[in-house]
């Protein structure tokens, strides 16, 4: 079976989290005999194709589109998708469903199951409505409207936790059965690192000092400003807790701020953008990693630091809520309480028999749940089920598009 | 022999005798005249904002009665997703819901509207020959059933963004110059109302210069002059092929 998946970023082109999911599933998608097909923009003019691990991707040229902003740039790069992808598909009339990644490739799919009348399966990766607590101006608007006529263009909409499928149906008002939950996997191999462990904690931290570890862009949603507030009652119970703080942006320097203006700026490091190797060295050697988010759609954070053997302090909130088991493979803390989340990092740092059987069971969890092959293999039946009910649709192409010229 | 063997003997007879007169490709206007044309305008009578909509509501009708079966997909909100037939043209009417905040965002989600209706009139009507394109918010809609649909894409150029907003380099006007020139590059044929702007288009955007065609639409059978353009189009668009005419273009 051929699926053409459209997403604006696949690696080495990383912008969000989407580059690694979509390469994650495509790869996984790959190995249990399924033919991904991936367009995508190019990254530094490196346009054209390549198959690298089973996957066929095609990179259009998306480097000199003027814009006015960021979503008309988008919409302008979807029409060079479209075109792209209508040369693959009329290459490939044996490609059985159209797979779109969020709201950024919503006109080029949509005009493209139209034409092409395949049915079109989207994945939403987290929602405007989420990322901002709200939406407040045109822009945010415009995205919101495309987010909700591709949901409801869709044949199946997937989502990663069951927390977001609640919110698509009611910010839409899509049918429930129209919502998947495949939740999101962590690939094990890509958290090894070449790193020495000691020399990368001593770039931060003393030796005796143990380290709560925070990754994630540094924006309202992700509260990074409920972990500062957290910091002074940590430090009162652990006076060896060292503060590691991965990432950048908008609330960067407000939390800097916060750190001097309540005294404890020696205890917090910021490290601003890491590699993935140092990435994945902090997450071994952290006693602790807090996800103090108060919008997650499903939290890879969490999972990342799980499979790192790390226990974690995750705020009680959408993706999270469904990952974690209260205090066998993590810690769950109100949101938006920095309070709670001090209360919970303490318990952990305290505690090191409970902090190993969070870590035992925490691993135990990824393996038989959050792997890329069981999202792949669930994704596969959906695609099974998807394609039984075209076959019995009305809906169908009469004839393939290209063998009319 | 039988009546297709006949009939490919009088077209070859009919063609061999077009060149031995050297008429010119337009003459032979009803040798490869399309059956199905899509116009695809921003609006169309009675709903007027330009010149546009006088001019496609003309060009439209003129079409049916040379007999070709010719649909109309046109912008406007008061009738989005009703269809109706005017003077033997079918009008199909597209809305656009998502909250677009500049003209540009507009022809963008407008274009996805247009496509979703014309690919609903291939799969009914079994074909479409031929795409035209009316200014250049129509383009990316255009450009995208071009590439997907293989068929020929002419484009209207009524005006140019650099002689609405003369001097003026944002992104937003350096966006629209992409668009038109992006349509004055892959479409098949242009079409513009003088002479003026021939030269115009050539200067900003260096199409090839026989590709542009100018049709006065004063003159009592402009109509006429774009529906020979059709034809000699068709006939020669089998012979491009459209993988070459992307290679020749690029």
């Amino acid at each position: 079976m051929k699926i053409l998946h459209l997403t604006w970023e696949y690696p080495p082109n990383k912008i969000g989290g989407l580059a690694t999911h979509v390469e994650s599933l495509a790869k996984a998608q790959a190995k249990d005999g399924i033919t991904p097909i991936v367009v995508t923009c190019a990254y530094s003019g490196n346009h054209g194709f390549e198959e690298k691990d089973g996957v066929k991707i095609y990179r259009f040229d998306a480097d000199n589109i003027p814009a006015e902003d960021f979503p008309s740039w988008a919409l302008q790069m979807n029409t060079l998708m479209a075109n792209q992808a209508s040369e693959i598909l009329n290459d490939n009339d044996d490609v059985a469903m159209i797979h779109a990644h969020d709201w950024l490739v919503s006109t080029a799919a949509i005009t493209l199951k139209h034409i092409y009348r395949k049915p079109l399966i989207v994945t939403i990766h987290s929602m405007e409505l989420g990322r901002r607590g709200g939406i407040y101006d045109d822009r945010q608007k415009l995205i919101h409207d495309l987010e909700g006529r591709l949901v409801f263009e869709s044949w199946k909409t997937i989502c990663c936790s069951h927390y977001m499928k609640d919110a698509i149906c009611s910010a839409f008002g899509v049918s429930w059965d129209k919502v998947e939950v495949i939740p999101n996997g962590v690939c094990e191999e890509g958290l090894e690192t070449t790193h020495d462990l000691n020399e990368v904690k001593a770039q931060y931290a003393l030796p005796h000092e143990k380290i709560v570890f925070f990754v994630g862009r540094h924006v309202w949603e992700k509260g990074l400003d409920v972990l500062m507030g957290a910091v002074p009652e940590v430090l009162e119970k652990n006076p060896d807790a060292k503060f590691i703080i991965a990432g950048r942006g908008y609330t960067t320097d407000k939390c800097r701020q916060m750190a001097y203006d309540f005294g404890f700026a020696d205890k917090v490091a910021f490290t601003g953008f890491i590699e993935d190797g140092v990435m994945n060295a902090l997450y071994k050697v952290s006693d602790v990693v807090a996800v103090p988010s108060r919008y997650e759609p499903f939290g890879i954070v969490a999972l990342e630091a799980m499979a790192a053997e790390t226990p974690v302090v995750v705020a009680d909130t959408g993706g999270l809520s469904e990952i974690i088991e209260q205090e066998k493979d993590g810690i769950k803390v109100w949101p938006n309480h920095s309070e709670s989340l001090s209360w919970g990092i303490n318990r952990v740092l305290l505690d090191t028999g409970l902090a190993d059987y969070i870590r035992k069971n925490a691993k135990e969890k990824i393996k038989n749940m959050y792997t890329w092959s069981v999202v792949s293999k669930n994704t596969n039946e959906l695609y099974g089920r998807i394609s039984e009910e075209y076959k019995n649709a009305d809906w169908k192409a009469v004839k393939f598009v290209s063998a009319n010229q | 022999m039988s009546h297709t063997e006949q009939q490919n003997l009088n077209q070859k007879i009919l063609e061999k005798i077009i060149k031995q007169l050297n008429l010119a490709p337009g003459d032979i206007e009803y040798s490869k005249k399309p059956k199905n044309v899509v116009l695809i305008t921003p609006d169309y009578l009675p709903r007027t904002i330009s010149d546009i909509s006088l001019q496609s509501k003309q060009l439209a009708e003129s079409l049916v009665h040379k007999g070709i079966n010719t649909h109309v997909v046109t912008f406007d909100p008061w009738k989005v997703g009703f269809s109706d037939e005017l003077a033997g043209v079918n009008v199909h009417y597209i809305g656009n819901s998502i909250k677009s905040y500049s003209p540009l965002t507009w022809a963008i989600t407008t274009g996805m509207e247009i496509g979703k209706a014309v690919a609903d009139i291939y799969h009914k009507e079994g074909q479409i020959d031929l795409i035209h394109a009316h200014e250049w918010s129509m383009f990316p809609a255009g450009l995208n059933l071009q590439a997907a649909m293989r068929k020929p894409l002419f484009v209207n150029y009524y005006s140019l963004q650099e002689q609405r907003t003369p001097g003026i380099n944002n992104n937003f006007t350096e966006a629209v110059k992409q668009i038109e020139w992006r349509g004055s590059k892959l479409s098949d044929r242009i079409i513009v109302n003088e002479e003026w702007m021939k030269n115009e288009l050539l200067k900003f955007y260096s199409p090839p210069e026989k590709k542009v065609n100018v049709v006065d639409p004063t003159n009592i059978n402009w109509t006429k002059d774009i529906a020979r353009d059709y034809s000699w189009v068709m006939k020669n668009w089998e012979k491009w092929r459209y993988n070459e005419r992307i290679q020749t273009t690029q």
